[in-house]
């Protein structure tokens, strides 16, 4: 049988319309050779361009016209397209360009380029079905093609309808109950307002936008090690419940860190674009991977919020859209900026980026700053009490003073002193045992003989080691941070030759744990010593792979027998937080006049306070983040899309058939967010509104809502898309006003009852001439169970959580050192959204049910339907424990008689009453599940799932077989679909 | 998911059959589609193989050390390798800092084997009294010079993750023989060397439908993820549960028209035959002893190679269409001589058993069997060379594989490479070549197996491949 599968196959009308029915076929057929990349080929013939087409074209002639005379010829070596190609026209194609030519040829732009016009609201027969003008584009699309609106729905299914499309979740009993008791006309309504005010509205809309944004909670690539996003998350949940308006939400998470100013929260949102993957593979070559950063930038971007395929062009000009390779170097150029590593840290997140506490984290900060100004108004005011000199004792980890060692140094710095001779060093084993993202300090006091010797180290012994050091070089100081020297190291030398031989000095590093230069300071006799950088390529820890790092603190050594030290050393320090400079002064006793010289209980618990401070910040969690380079990165062309095969230099901008920046406009990214905001834009509302409606209806407006270019599909209403995109930009891109619209209108209140007729006329309903039915998303069907089961826990936000997965799934696949370690108690019922993301092992639940792998953007919803979802459904310990729980719900709430326990079990999962029919077969189940079960030990065994506990008053045998219907009434169609 | 022309052939099937249950609807549950042949035009000619058996030697095995033997090594052994060889080739980051390249010839004794006197090292004694039973091809080569772009290149034609894997495509395009098992097929086995990270993406779909993905089969209680009942749960209880479902299923059909609740009815029948099919396929205890003598000491323990090679043949028998071992271990950056033996150890004899095995069954000419890894290994050592011990970087200019059956042509090596296994000198064959010469034996143009997504006509060799008329019989 033939399936009308293109939608202009659906059209009553009988013209051809350039843009609708011929430009997709030159398109998908001819563009590739004879379009925007036809010059490179030495192709002499463009059928994208106007002018150039018409030369084979004679307008109201078909027969004289050289286009039809090709495409129709019988000799195949003069007909097009060429064989090899693989292509040819149908005959219907044929007939298409025939009747074109036939009726002028008329050429039009392609309309997604064109800014949106907002047409007249259509006038309709039947005025009465509108409750939105939204509704009238629908239904005088439904009158031209004979068709009418299917009555409404039921008023519990589309209360469940909108509590899934609006929140993610099925209305609750009590929400039920609300609903029905609300006699009001404006019941739907005024239910619809309470859904968009939950906090489960932010979570369910970011979910999607997660998909779009590629987030996830590890690397990807090869060894895929855990990463940081969730704060960015949290970010996103909180800016859909704010109702931030798109343009803002767009502007933010693009250019927030550009902004005057920018906030805390408008940092934090351009983690947007650094959800992209990381590689830490050994092998790689980092300038690799730092192009294919900055190219997944510019797809994803130009995805979500152009709906354009621009990655198309990055090796060659775009083979269907006017965009060429330049074009394409010159959006690279917007995004290749940022101060950024091709290789990723192997664990935890890369630079650049932010700490990102959390709100309560926020407030807990506050609080101690306001302790400390109160203790540092009392310190300052402080009596003195004796004439010790001050130095900082919180946060110390060790103190070597030698004053006690028989063989020591008598002449010290203060008493004894180590002696050196370069033979041997002073190790201390367990002592200094950092990593490289944690935060230290070391000091000491030196008197070195030559100006180059190891003064203290965490290292191996041996040239070019892995560890931590610090030096003197020729009078320098030398610091690094060594996993492997030639590739993965931080190094640092003071740019002045500070250390003299012959006379006690100071010497004191600091580390903040950031695996960045900018977290180190030197400093020699309390000053600090600016240094230059050698190299900044830190991204394994010396504790690798799950691996053990013993060396232990060495005194004068470290780094082979070349480099012991010759001299003394007095009063090592080792402490575990970061030292601020006028405590290194304090040490090394400089101590500018805000440090007492004299030590007093004030200034010791201001001192403690301080720790207290520094130990609260090292649990914030951190955020990738956007940042800029000072001078801006040179991007060239790359040929062929290679890394290593620069092209000419080129200079950032927007491709030319968009609309140019404003006059004055800043040229760069905030530039660029501004530019795709500007409402005269002809893509970024139409996108955002057709992502909204794919939402409500399962299928955008345009079908393909990641590709609005020639390859594109021809919108089902253009006129309504351009009118509710029109309509978005009117109200200040109000995205709760839009879904409000949406979901209030005559169109998607219709009953999703379909009639063989109109499947056949119109299987995926692009007409609406019925309400959408399509099954939940992945994590709205593990939600909607956890929530029937009273099982989910409604936290919002913070880290993402470990629930139930088969045993095993990490260690077949992943290297060594990656363990699932599942979460505990409530964070097993979380919301799906915050499940952790692992890139290459996904949560198999979500596979199943085609999440989007989170790999790189998909913007596009898909639905498949397989056996593997229903052994997943029936067999999931998730579904299970669930059912379970269901089934004590159905025992204790329902009431004494097994019909009213059957009828509130059906209603918590489906949010409606049974049917009679119903009932029967749910009564029978049950029947057979109380005799299956009346041996203790199925019964018993068939409970052991999960790890909550149900009531024990229970009686196993019942709540087995309530939990044996409860699990069918989960696998039901309707239990996973949106109705 | 209704871009694919398939989909809509299955709702409309569906849709025309009502609740209809029939072999026929369940012919495009795990695989193709009723009507997609005449859709897709698939076979595009005659084919040869029927199915695949891909035994991915993940890590990358040494061809210097297995097939590609170089006696003129031997006189350039600690010397640094000639410039005139290495041309300035990019190293990976782990040796792109060596101040030397010390050539290191093998320390393992080669002789040839078969009719055609395929050189193979004694390694692989099992493999080499077969040797006339496949080409060897020493003219392989990459773009990728690391594990997961490797891999990522040799499963979907292209370095970064996205794209549907070699058997996504084919399950598309072709469907599965067998309406109890999946199309595609993935087993994952355990070496003794240092194992790489692989990533369930490595089968995945891609941009193709989710039920095209790769199945895994785990050497767990549950073969196929969930497919085992609750305990307590007979599969008496779960037919009822299964009847009933169904009832409330057809309810809701008979109201709501919907075609893809009379899909979801007919994936629960699938899903409950799995039940049987599944745990019946991967119960070994029926195999007589001389199978496991044949496949040797490994073979009873679930989850090893030998193992996973026992269930391929017995996915082969059953109709799935594209069965994928992959092998871990094979990473030998040091400590070569004495690790690579650990894993010829395990794979060699199993491997060897696959090929007799088939061929004693009949089913070595209609079954394409390929062996590799994703990339090979320098010529000279990483890391220190020793009397006794060296290690070898990953080296993308050239490397072995080995194909069988299928309409390949056995007892012969095709391609050669320079006396430093370095670079090729004759006959390169790339990613995309074997592929297209995969596809070729199955009855697939490699040009004409397209998809079409954002606005792309993708295929599995994206613009590049060639049919290697060399290696067909």
């Amino acid at each position: 049988m033939t399936a009308p599968l293109a939608l202009s196959l659906l059209l009553a009308a009988s013209s051809v319309t350039f843009n609708r029915d011929v430009r997709p076929i030159l398109s998908d057929k001819c563009f590739a050779c004879h379009g925007p990349d036809a010059k490179t080929k030495n192709i002499p013939l463009r059928l994208d361009v106007e002018t150039e087409a018409r030369r084979v074209i004679a307008p109201g002639q078909p027969d004289a016209s050289e286009l039809m005379r090709r495409v129709t010829a019988a000799q195949p070596a003069r007909r097009m397209p060429p064989a090899f190609t693989g292509h040819q026209l149908t005959e219907k194609e044929v007939a298409t360009l025939r009747q074109w030519i036939a009726e002028g040829a008329a050429w039009q732009k392609h309309w997604a380029f064109l800014p949106p016009e907002r047409a007249p609201i259509p006038a309709v027969k039947n005025p009465a079905w509108p409750r939105q003008d939204l509704d009238r584009f629908i239904l005088a699309r439904l009158e031209a093609e004979g068709l009418a609106p299917t009555p409404e729905a039921a008023p519990e299914t589309l209360l469940r309808r909108a509590a899934i499309d609006l929140t993610g979740l099925p209305p609750t009993p009590a929400e039920l109950a609300a609903f029905r008791a609300d006699r009001s006309p404006r019941a739907y309504e005024n239910a619809v307002d309470r859904l968009l005010a939950s906090p489960r509205y932010g979570e369910r809309m970011a979910v999607r936008w997660l998909d779009a944004a590629r987030y996830a909670d590890s690397n990807g690539y090869q060894f895929d090690g855990e990463r940081v996003m969730w704060r960015w998350r949290d970010w996103v949940i909180e800016a859909f419940n704010r109702n931030l308006p798109h343009n803002q939400f767009a502007l933010e998470q693009l250019a927030g860190d550009l902004l005057p100013n920018p906030t805390f929260d408008q940092r934090l949102a351009t983690g947007f674009n650094r959800n992209h993957r990381g590689n830490t593979e050994d092998g790689i070559i980092p300038e690799e991977y730092a192009v294919e950063y900055v190219v997944d930038r510019v797809e994803t971007t130009s995805t979500v919020f152009l709906g354009l395929t621009l990655g198309c062009a990055r090796c060659h000009n775009h083979k269907y859209d006017p965009f060429t390779q330049q074009e394409f170097y010159r959006m690279f150029a917007y995004f290749n900026n940022i101060p950024e590593n091709g290789r990723a840290m192997k664990y935890g997140n890369s630079p650049p980026l932010m700490r990102a506490p959390t709100r309560s984290q926020q407030q807990s900060l506050a609080k101690l700053d306001a302790q400390i100004a109160v203790q540092r108004t009392a310190a300052a005011h402080a009596p003195a009490a004796t004439e010790e000199h001050w130095w900082p004792q919180a946060g110390l980890q060790a103190w070597f003073p030698f004053d006690f060692a028989e063989r020591a140094e008598p002449a010290g710095r203060w008493g004894k002193a180590a002696r050196l001779d370069g033979t041997a060093s002073v190790d201390f084993a367990g002592v200094a045992q950092h990593d490289i993202t944690e935060h230290f300090s070391w000091a000491a006091w030196v008197k070195l003989d030559a100006t180059t010797g190891a003064l203290l180290s965490h290292m191996s012994d041996s040239p070019r080691g892995r560890g931590i050091g610090l030096y003197a070089e020729d009078g320098r100081l030398h610091f690094h941070l060594t996993s492997n020297y030639d590739s993965d190291a931080l190094r640092v030398d003071s740019r002045e030759a500070a250390l003299t031989p012959g006379r006690w000095q100071h010497v004191a590093v600091t580390y903040d744990g950031t695996v960045s230069a900018a977290g180190i300071h030197l400093y020699v006799d309390g000053r600090e010593l600016p240094f230059k950088v050698d190299q900044e390529t830190l991204y394994r820890p010396l504790r690798n792979a799950g691996g053990k790092f013993n060396e232990p603190l060495r005194i004068g050594g470290g780094g082979g027998k070349d480099n012991r030290l010759r001299g003394l050393v007095d009063d090592v320090l080792i402490y575990g937080r970061v030292l601020s400079g006028a405590e290194v002064a304090a040490i090394a006793g400089h101590a500018p006049a805000s440090v007492p010289r004299r030590i007093d209980a004030a200034w010791r618990s201001l001192e403690a306070l301080e720790y207290e401070r520094d130990l609260l910040v090292r649990t914030f969690p951190t955020s990738m983040v956007m940042a800029e380079n000072a001078e801006r990165r040179p991007t060239h062309l790359l040929l062929r899309g290679a890394y290593d095969k620069p092209g000419e230099k080129v200079e950032p901008g927007v491709p030319a058939v968009l609309p140019p920046l404003r006059a004055g406009a800043l040229n760069n990214r905030l530039g660029l967010a501004q530019w795709l905001i500007d409402p005269k834009h002809p893509l970024t509302a139409r996108v955002a509104v057709n992502r909204i409606w794919q939402l409500h209806f399962g299928t955008g407006l345009v079908k393909t809502v990641e590709d609005f270019g020639q390859q594109g599909e021809w919108p089902s209403h253009p006129e309504l898309l351009d009118w509710l995109a029109t309509e978005f930009v009117r109200t200040g891109w109000d995205m709760k006003a839009m879904h409000r619209l949406i979901v209030t209108s005559a169109a998607y209140r219709q009953s999703s009852r379909a009639t063989p007729e109109l499947l056949q006329r119109d299987p995926e309903n692009r007409l609406l001439a019925r309400g959408p039915r399509y099954r939940l998303a992945a994590e709205m069907i593990r939600d909607a169970s956890l929530q029937a089961a009273g099982l989910l826990h409604e936290k919002l936000g913070g880290p993402s959580v470990k629930p139930y997965q088969p045993d095993g799934l990490w260690n077949e696949l992943a290297m060594q050192d990656m363990h699932y370690s599942r979460s505990q108690g409530a964070d097993l019922y979380r919301r799906g959204l915050y499940t952790f993301w692992k890139r290459t092992i996904a949560p198999p639940m979500m596979v199943n049910f085609d999440a989007a792998n989170r790999e790189a953007c998909v913007v596009k919803e898909n639905r498949t339907n397989t056996p593997l979802q229903a052994l997943n459904l029936m067999n999931d310990v998730t579904f299970l424990e669930a059912a379970k729980f269901i089934a004590q719900r159905m025992i204790r709430e329902g009431g004494p008689d097994s019909a009213a326990r059957l009828r509130h079990g059906f209603e918590l999962v489906l949010s409606r009453t049974p049917r009679a029919a119903e009932m029967g077969v749910l009564r029978d189940n049950l029947a057979y599940h109380l005799d299956y079960f009346a041996s203790p030990e199925k019964a018993q065994e068939f409970l052991a799932q999960g790890e909550s506990k149900t009531d024990t008053s229970l009686a196993p045998r019942e709540l087995a077989a309530y939990s044996a219907v409860a699990s069918l009434l989960l696998n039901l169609d309707e239990a996973v679909t949106k109705e | 998911m209704m871009t694919n022309p398939l989909d809509l052939t299955r709702r409309h099937f569906f849709g025309r059959t009502a609740t209809g249950v029939g072999l026929a609807a369940l012919g495009s549950l795990l695989g193709r589609d009723a009507e997609a042949a005449a859709d897709a035009a698939l076979p595009h000619h005659a084919a040869k193989a029927k199915r695949v058996i891909y035994l991915f030697q993940h890590g990358a095995p040494s061809q210097l050390d297995l097939f590609d033997y170089k006696p003129a090594l031997a006189a350039q052994r600690g010397k640094d390798l000639p410039d005139s060889i290495r041309k300035g080739q990019r190293l990976t980051g782990m040796t792109a800092f060596q101040t030397t390249f010390p050539t290191a010839p093998s320390v393992f004794k080669f002789a040839q084997h078969g009719k055609a006197g395929t050189w193979m090292s004694e390694l692989l004694p099992h493999t080499a009294k077969l040797a006339d039973k496949f080409c060897v091809i020493k003219s392989m080569h990459t773009e990728a010079i690391n594990h997961d772009p490797a891999v990522t290149f040799f499963q979907t034609g292209f370095q970064l993750a996205g794209r549907p894997s070699m058997g996504a495509w084919l399950s598309y395009g072709l469907g599965s023989l067998n309406q109890d098992l999946p199309a595609f097929v993935v087993m994952v086995s355990q070496g003794k060397g240092n194992s790489q990270a692989l990533a369930d993406r490595a089968w995945g779909s891609g941009f193709l439908p989710t039920r095209y993905q790769g199945v895994k089969f785990r050497a767990a209680q549950d073969p196929v993820l969930y497919l085992s009942n609750p305990a307590g749960y007979e599969p008496a209880a779960r037919r009822r549960f299964l009847d009933d479902l169904g009832k409330m299923n057809t309810m809701k059909h008979e109201e709501m028209q919907d075609p893809e609740i009379a899909t979801r009815i007919a994936q629960y029948e699938m899903a409950y035959r799995m039940q049987t099919s599944v745990p019946e396929l991967t119960d070994l205890t029926k195999e007589p002893q001389s199978v496991f003598d044949l496949y040797g000491p490994d073979a009873r323990t679930p989850g090893t190679y030998a193992a996973n090679c026992i269930l391929a043949r017995r996915l082969a028998e059953r109709g799935v269409r594209f069965i994928q071992l992959f092998h871990r271990g094979w990473d030998q950056h040091n400590n070569l001589p004495r690790d690579l033996p650990r894993q010829t150890e395990q794979t060699d004899q199993p491997t060897a058993a696959l090929l007799q095995d088939l061929k004693n069954r009949g089913m070595l000419d209609d079954t394409l069997v390929i062996w590799g890894g994703e990339f090979g290994r320098t010529v000279y050592s990483q890391g220190e060379l020793t009397e006794t011990n060296y290690g070898r970087d990953h080296h993308p200019r050239c490397f072995t594989m080995w194909m069988a059956g299928g309409g390949t042509r056995g007892g012969q090596t095709y391609g050669e490479t320079d006396d430093f296994s370095y670079n090729i000198i004759e006959n390169p064959v790339d990613i995309h070549d074997l592929h297209a010469t995969s596809l070729h034996l199955l009855g697939v143009d490699h040009t004409r197996l397209t998809f079409k997504f954002q606005g792309r006509h993708y295929r599995l060799t994206d613009v590049h491949g060639r049919v290697v008329r060399g290696l067909l019989s």
